[in-house]
């Protein structure tokens, strides 16, 4: 695949945890049918409470999808769950959802979106570039999200966009906004069935769905 | 949904047809105006150079307005071998030349026609001749220790994959115009019912041309036009699909100075024939858009298209190339080091730079810092090439990509071949950075893949049909 050569070893965060890389990672699952929920004022009900438990264990809101590009949906104990992970340190998680196509040896299509945030901070983490040659590896310190090619009001959010992105959101397209005092993101990867402009199109789409989660004895959910 | 266009493509035998076809071409004039032109004189001595190409300044640097159509034909001869036959060749195709040159100004606003010739043709039809009058690279023959001619069989360079095709081609025709017309008139002239001198075995063609006013650029637009991924990320006004500006006039070879006989590296022989004459590089390079710009932000670009750590504004496309601007091998050496990473441009410097003032035969002095490659590079949407006589071996694909036909004149082979090993990495000096091939400290290296090769002599003018044949016994 075009993005194997590519990889540069870039670390992201989560040191701790195995992300799946974008089409390198875990299987997923199959689709077998589009599962795609109309937008909604609020998290659909089969969906919510694996982001309940998100946001309760990191204390803070967080965004749950109401709409999912075909064939993904947004239950993160379904069939397309990729990665769930939270970082105790900082409380910033991920969670992630693949359906890859596999053929003759290889993954023909895929469907990949991330959803990250980053509690009580609204800087763009640092992710680690490594250069290994001959034994000798150089590293440095580069943005987990760079290329900002436009800030969009898109769903009463101001999203910047992005479209160099590190880790398991490389290769993808990335909006990140802020909300009281901290940072979210979701990206989709640009790969086939969908191409940049579907991805901005979808990531448009998920962005005006989402619905915000309160943790567990938080006042309100909007 | 924008629909994909789909480009006419003619298939086996149908070479002629496919020369005039514009394809999706024809996009390039409803897309842009021809740029003004100066006016000019008459033909050149050499056939490679061409007169009234406009120079605008963009981002404060000089940048040259390449002509907005081109197009390649290869061909194998169809000439009987032997003295007669080829005598009468020479004379048909040295006519039809000539009616070309009184028809058309050779600049961008008439047509540049530039005639090139293969090994093959030199061994299998005027060998003896070619024996006593091809020069002798006298810098290569130094360095190497046996005897090198200006023109040698292309080879793959390390970061080409081993796919690549080194063709073997007897003739290769450039044309160059403003016109689409004039382009398609020109290739219909040359070959169009020639059936007795030529199998024409590819057609190339594209375009160049930047959003220097400001307006989006002819790249961008033709590639939003075509489908191809990663075409909405590509900068508004790009000259190249790449993003940046490479036509600024420091960074390109000034008139005559690749002429094989200007910077005194050849030995011409004592005919002289080839004087006014120049070496051609024939390429043809895929770009992966996507891969690009979706793994390399603005500042990585900058640093891997020119040099590490190049302090520019965000979003900047021309970037200057004066001699001020030149790399030398150290400074490589120590980007390498520091970064583990090499700039294009800059990689290419010490070996495409002069190191020293340098007083061409004309009198013309060449500062140190001076380029001495002159590019004629233009992007494509073929996928290889816009018609092939054997399209299984080329590899061609209905669907159009994002690509160059790379095109550049060095006064030998040699002298491109230093540039290209340059830029993967082996210096001048003999030091080999240690890259992995098509690594991502090479910048736009890991993006692009070579699919053809082939080197070529472009004679004088006064030689270019059937060169030396005239001479044989």
């Amino acid at each position: 695949m075009r993005r194997e050569g590519l990889t540069a070893g870039v670390a992201a965060g989560f040191a701790a945890i195995a992300l799946a890389g974008c089409g390198g990672g875990s299987d997923g699952a199959q689709a077998t049918a589009a599962s795609v929920v109309t937008a909604a004022a609020e998290c659909p009900r089969t969906w919510l409470a694996g982001w309940q438990r998100i946001a309760d264990r990191v204390g803070a809101p967080v965004y749950c999808p109401t709409w999912m590009p075909d064939p993904l949906d947004g239950k993160i104990d379904g069939d397309y769950r990729n990665v769930i992970a939270v970082d105790d340190r900082d409380r910033s998680y991920l969670v992630s959802f693949i359906w890859l196509d596999r053929d003759a040896g290889g993954v023909s299509s895929e469907v990949h979106v991330n959803f990250r945030g980053y509690p009580g901070s609204t800087r763009v983490p640092t992710c680690q570039e490594t250069h290994t040659v001959k034994g000798v590896t150089k590293r440095r310190p580069i943005p987990c999200f760079s290329d900002r090619r436009a800030t969009r009001r898109v769903g009463g959010l101001d999203v910047d966009v992005y479209t160099v992105n590190q880790g398991i959101d490389q290769w993808h397209v990335l909006y990140a906004w802020r909300r009281d005092g901290s940072l979210y993101t979701v990206s989709e990867h640009v790969a086939p069935p969908y191409g940049f402009g579907r991805v901005v199109s979808n990531l448009n789409r998920m962005v005006r769905g989402l619905v915000l989660v309160e943790p567990a004895g938080a006042a309100g959910s909007g | 949904m924008r629909p994909a266009l789909t480009r006419r493509r003619l298939l086996g035998g149908a070479a002629a047809s496919a020369l005039a076809a514009a394809g999706v071409y024809e996009l390039v004039d409803r897309l842009t105006d021809s740029p003004v032109r100066p006016q000019v004189s008459g033909p050149l001595a050499e056939q490679h150079l061409l007169e009234g190409v406009q120079v605008v300044v963009d981002n404060g640097v000089e940048v040259l307005v390449p002509p907005l159509h081109h197009q390649v034909v290869t061909a194998r001869l169809a000439v009987d071998e032997g003295r007669s036959a080829l005598r009468e060749a020479k004379a048909e195709l040295e006519d039809v030349l000539r009616r070309l040159d009184e028809r058309f100004q050779p600049s961008p606003a008439g047509l540049g026609a530039t005639v090139a010739w293969g090994l093959p043709y030199f061994r299998r039809l005027v060998p003896g001749p070619a024996a006593r009058h091809l020069p002798v690279d006298r810098r290569a023959t130094a360095a190497r220790g046996k005897r090198v001619l200006v023109l040698e069989d292309a080879v793959r360079f390390p970061s080409d994959p081993a796919e690549t095709i080194l063709e073997q081609n007897d003739v290769a025709v450039l044309l160059r115009s403003d016109s689409l017309e004039h382009v398609a008139e020109g290739a219909r002239e040359l070959f169009d019912g020639r059936a007795d001198l030529f199998r024409v075995t590819s057609i190339r063609k594209g375009f160049a041309g930047g959003g220097f006013g400001g307006a989006r650029s002819l790249p961008k637009r033709m590639a939003m036009a075509a489908g191809i991924p990663g075409a909405d990320l590509i900068p508004e006004t790009a000259e190249l699909f790449l993003g940046f500006t490479s036509t600024q006039k420091a960074g390109l070879g000034p008139p005559r100075i690749a002429n094989v006989e200007t910077l005194g590296y050849s030995d011409l022989r004592p005919s002289a024939y080839f004087a006014r004459g120049t070496h051609m590089h024939l390429s043809h390079l895929t770009e992966d858009l996507e891969a690009w710009y979706l793994n390399f932000d603005h500042q990585e670009r900058v640093d891997t298209t020119f040099r590490p750590g190049l302090a520019v504004a965000a979003g900047t496309q021309t970037v200057a190339q004066d001699p001020d601007d030149v790399q030398s091998g150290a400074e490589v050496g120590k980007d390498y080091e520091r970064f583990r990473r090499i700039g294009h441009s800059g990689s290419i410097q010490p070996s495409s730079r002069l190191d020293d003032d340098v007083t061409g035969p004309d009198g013309t002095v060449y500062p140190r810092g001076t380029a001495v490659p002159h590019r004629a590079d233009f992007n494509t949407l073929d996928n290889p090439f816009f018609w092939s006589a054997d399209p299984v071996r080329d590899g061609l694909d209905e669907t159009p990509a994002a690509g160059v036909h790379f095109v550049v004149f060095n006064p030998t082979a040699d002298d491109f071949r230093r540039n290209r090993l340059a830029m993967d990495g082996v210096m001048p000096d003999g030091s080999v950075l240690p890259f992995e091939p098509r690594s991502r400290g090479q910048g736009f290296n890991e993006i692009l893949r070579t699919t053809h090769r082939q080197n070529f002599l472009v004679p004088p003018r006064a030689h270019r049909s059937f060169p030396l044949a005239e001479l044989l016994r």
